[in-house]
């Protein structure tokens, strides 16, 4: 029963495809598809569904992907009732899914979802859909999938379509999932033309197979010279084009990396490198800004509704909210603390760590001890294929920003009254004080930014990590030995540093694994340091005491 | 600081109480029974909430009459994360206390840190959370799950899902470790060749191999390494991913799966260490349709489980044990196995007529049943429980459907080298 009712799948999905191959369009036919997603909904039967999953094969409707996609993740529900399906299409608004109206929905609806089975075979659908998507990312996604299933029913169709591409491209991609398949299914010419094929376009998903037809070929009796060699040059080239390809990933995951450390550590060059305040809180205040951000999100989910545009941009709101909160928090600390142990950086440690257990426990009070869940707007989800290496959006954003804060801060220092002010403060406070700057608003100020930067990185880390009370403890080590290895005050000393460690720590993890990957690096700091105690850049000067 | 006084505070509370209710009720009307779990320190998240449905179960026999006729009088102490700590609390319930029974641990490591101590003590312990296996103490009943009532039946249920690359992934140390090794053999003798197991392997001198798959520090939260590795070794399809990662690693880990644009249609991930509450902090909407395996999940639909459920939350809201939360509170597989490890215990306890450990734990041997909220358990000869075990799918509330059912699972602790 399994097997014939996967066949009739097959064919059904088979019979669409001639059909959109020899027709090009079908008729968007929207009113039919959602009938037939509705009675599917509203289904309870085992073969019932299977039917109407056919029927939805032979409509090919884009409204189809929407729908599947909003059942997949609980925005659909059903009402016994009302026998009504209802889907969200706003915030706390529901559409009556058989008409496309907004209605009110009736009190005893629930949230309806597709089972594991159902949801492998729309997610076909939903592929074969793609195929006349008109993104051509999407459009060449799913030849490739068809490509890499090596279903022999799907060659002829992946042809037909083939041939009607006009981006050059894709019709690359559909060449190459024809070859994908015909690896498995061709005759002995075809499959060595298509190994020279994939070869030459470096088809990374095809290196097992060829892998596999060269044991095979070369294990048997009569061994085929012809395939055999074709296989291993192909192996060769895909290998080789992998190997670049690793080294880039390597490169942008390094970049990332050393963003994440430049962020969190460059707050800390300012409030340490710069004023020579030793805050053990530095990494609550990267909470803090975690914090706020996932606040701004609740709020937002709260009063907007997650599809909103508001939520679509709430990380952009909650930016400059976690940079206030936490140049807020860094102004009090530096007000009610810190102005006092300037000359004391010992007792400043010890009273800013316990500042930093007072604001963890805080913290934990208030959200649980539990991390909260923040989520990334559409935008910073997903990746972008950059020739085969993978760059996800909230990373490429990172790199962005990390980039920004490192010039907006060099530019405040170097070219505005206050960032005059600020170095003057800095290389000596009585001196500028007895000058006419008014150091102790600029002490406040600089602390304050340096501790807002904190929070910058921390909104950035709610995005790609944790947000819990305990997650400061995470970086702080890490900041401090940014700043340290880049020399202490030096600002373009850390930027370097916390690129270097990235890269290095990046680089070395594919070669020893995360665990020794890390030790090295440690280590490597601890033998850099030995020969360069002052870091990379080390701060001169004239001044007795130092 | 401030955690430290608050738990101070609360074993004062406790002491009192415990003074208070043994003078009412007079001492020989009471047995004494251990707790032994981090309230404080990176595993309190986790096994507070062991401590909550511990006080909860006794507080529900204690109701209904007690053990033996006596009602139980729990002793709490704090493991604070510190694994020598376990051993010397443990010393102290035993040896100042003199409890009858201790229910604790939830890392494999404060277990075999506690391990020596009832040993010589010749005392009783009940471990409730899944673990590696390869271990029998003659003095501890384990009612987690075991490989073989886990890892063993998720794997199963891909191969039968056809997938037909594994990659495995964990935090480096003993669980993920074993649990990879037993796993690697496994997928040899269901003929899955090397190469299609991903992650790494790791051979001694001999070429015997050691170590599977790919292991990160505790707290790491830079996956973007590993997960260019799982998108290439998922490249020609039919893969998927063995998650042990342990701890709120697998927040990291998880957004940067989905940013990678992987699905859980192309490749799954079924985690072993990701119960309902360790959900609460994980980006859900990412997660639909992956998966787990437990003897228990909170969405089980049966009158047991039902009422379970309701009688907990009923009792939140009542109990005035200070530092309890209240709110948002989930039930998940080791609190249930803790609830069914008391309720075993007790029908041990009233077999075999006594409070005496060695008696009880003959009694435990021979075979006691509870109907659970996961289903009927039985006590097993090898200190091992029978039950169901339920592979579920992650859903975008935080919760799990049960996708696939199997019942009475003889928990097996030894399986190293037993697949060939």
């Amino acid at each position: 029963m399994m097997i014939t009712n996967k066949f009739n799948f097959m064919k059904t999905l088979y019979l669409l495809f001639s059909i959109l191959g020899m027709m090009g369009v079908v008729k968007a036919d929207e009113t039919k598809a959602r009938e037939v997603l509705v009675a599917l909904i509203s289904s309870s039967s085992k073969s019932e569904e299977a039917r109407y999953v056919e029927d939805l094969t032979e409509l090919g409707d884009p409204i189809i992907a929407n729908v599947v996609a909003s059942w997949r993740v609980g925005e659909i529900s059903y009402s016994k009732s009302q026998d009504k399906v209802y889907i969200v299409s706003g915030f706390e608004t529901y559409e009556d899914l058989l008409t496309g109206a907004v209605i009110s929905p009736a009190g005893d609806r629930a949230i309806d979802r597709p089972s594991r089975k159902l949801r492998k075979k729309l997610s076909r659908i939903v592929d074969f859909l793609d195929l006349k998507s008109p993104d051509l990312e999407k459009r060449m996604a799913a030849s490739r999938k068809f490509g890499s299933s090596q279903k022999p029913e799907f060659i002829e169709v992946l042809r037909e379509f083939e041939a009607k591409q006009d981006d050059p491209e894709v019709a690359a991609a559909f060449r190459e999932s024809i070859a994908m398949s015909l690896l498995e299914n061709g005759t002995r010419d075809e499959r060595i033309q298509s190994v020279k094929l994939l070869g030459d376009t470096y088809v990374f998903a095809a290196r097992d197979n060829i892998a596999k037809i060269l044991k095979d070929a070369s294990s048997g009796e009569t061994v085929d010279e012809e395939l055999v060699s074709s296989c291993k040059s192909a192996l060769i080239s895909i290998d080789g084009r992998q190997d670049l390809l690793d080294i880039v990933g390597t490169l942008f995951r390094g970049l990332s990396t050393g963003s994440v450390l430049l962020l969190v550590s460059y707050g800390l060059a300012i409030t340490f490198g710069q004023m020579g305040v030793i805050n053990m809180a530095h990494g609550e205040f990267i909470a803090l800004g975690g914090y706020s951000v996932y606040l701004v999100q609740n709020y937002v989910l709260k009063h907007f509704g997650e599809s909103s545009v508001m939520y679509e941009w709430y990380f952009v709101i909650a930016l400059p909210i976690a940079f206030g909160v936490t140049a807020l928090a860094g102004c009090l600390l530096e007000k009610g603390l810190i102005q006092f142990l300037y000359k004391r950086p010992l007792e400043s440690l010890l009273a800013t760590w316990a500042v930093s257990m007072i604001m963890q426990q805080a913290l934990r009070l208030y959200f649980g001890a539990a991390n909260v869940s923040v989520s990334s707007p559409e935008w910073l989800s997903g990746s972008y294929d950059f020739g085969g290496v993978m760059m996800s959006y909230n990373r490429i954003a990172l790199i962005v920003f990390a980039i920004f804060v490192v010039i907006v801060t060099s530019l405040l220092l170097s070219k505005t009254n206050w960032g005059l002010h600020v170095r003057a403060t800095m290389q000596n406070r009585q001196m500028a004080s007895s000058l006419g700057v008014p150091s102790s608003r600029v002490n406040m100020l600089t602390f304050a930014f340096g501790s807002g930067l904190a929070g910058l990185a921390g909104a950035f880390i709610a995005q790609i990590g944790n947000v819990g009370p305990s997650m400061g403890q995470t970086y702080i080590v890490d900041s401090f030995m940014v700043v340290v290895v880049g020399g202490v005050g030096n600002l373009m000393g850390t930027a370097i540093s916390s690129l270097g460690i990235g890269l290095v720590d990046q680089g070395l993890q594919p070669l020893l694994g995360p665990v020794m990957g890390k030790i090295s690096v440690l280590f490597g700091i601890i033998l850099f340091l030995q020969f360069r105690p002052g870091g990379i850049f080390p701060a001169r000067s004239r001044s007795l005491d130092d | 600081m401030k955690k430290r006084s608050s738990i101070l505070r609360y074993t004062l509370a406790v002491g009192v109480g415990a003074v208070l209710a043994s003078q009412s009720l007079q001492a020989k009307e009471s047995v004494k029974v251990g707790v032994l779990h981090s309230l404080s320190g990176t595993m309190a998240i986790s096994e507070t909430s062991l401590r909550d449905v511990l006080l909860f179960t006794f507080d529900e026999i204690n109701a209904n009459g007690g053990v033996l006729g006596k009602k139980i009088e729990p002793i709490v102490v704090d493991g604070a994360s510190d694994w020598p700590l376990f051993a010397e609390k443990a010393e102290q319930l035993l040896v100042k206390d003199n409890v009858s029974v201790t229910f604790g641990c939830w890392t494999s490591v404060s277990r075999k840190s506690v391990l020596p101590v009832y040993e010589k003590h010749n005392s009783l312990l009940f471990y409730p959370v899944q673990y590696e296996g390869e271990e029998m103490s003659p003095n501890i009943f384990y009612t987690a799950e075991a490989v073989n009532q886990q890892a063993i039946p998720a794997v199963d249920f891909l191969l039968e899902e056809g997938y037909k690359k594994f990659y495995l992934i964990g935090t480096d140390y003993v669980y993920p470790q074993t649990t990879n090794l037993v796993l690697f053999e496994y997928l040899k003798s269901k003929g899955i060749p090397v190469q299609n197991i991903g992650g790494g392997l790791r051979k001694d001198s001999k070429g015997a191999v050691i170590s599977a798959g790919n292991y990160t520090p505790f707290g790491h939260s830079d996956f973007q390494q590993i997960i260019s590795e799982i998108s290439k070794f998922a490249a020609s399809g039919d893969a998927c991913v063995i998650n042990t990662i342990n701890g709120d690693s697998n927040v990291p880990f998880f957004k940067e799966f989905a940013a990678s644009g992987l699905k859980s249609e192309d490749c799954p991930v079924v985690s072993f260490s990701i119960s309902e509450d360790e959900f609460r902090s994980l980006p859900s909407k990412d997660l639909v349709g992956h998966l787990g395996c437990w003897t228990y999940f909170m969405s089980i639909d049966s009158p047991t489980n039902k009422k379970f459920k309701a009688d907990f939350q009923t009792w939140l809201t009542k109990t005035n044990v200070p530092g309890i939360v209240k709110e948002g509170r989930v039930t998940c597989s080791p609190m249930v196995l803790s609830y069914n490890g008391v309720y075993l215990w007790k029908a041990a306890v009233e077999k075999a007529g006594t409070f005496d450990p060695v008696k009880v734990m003959e009694a435990l041997k021979s075979g006691v049943s509870f109907d659970g909220p996961g289903g009927t358990v039985t006590s097993q000869k090898n200190h091992h429980l029978t039950k169901t075990v339920y592979i579920g799918e992650t859903l975008e509330n935080g919760q799990f459907e049960v996708v696939e059912t199997l019942k009475d699972v003889v928990g097996e602790p030894f399986l190293k080298g037993t697949f060939k």
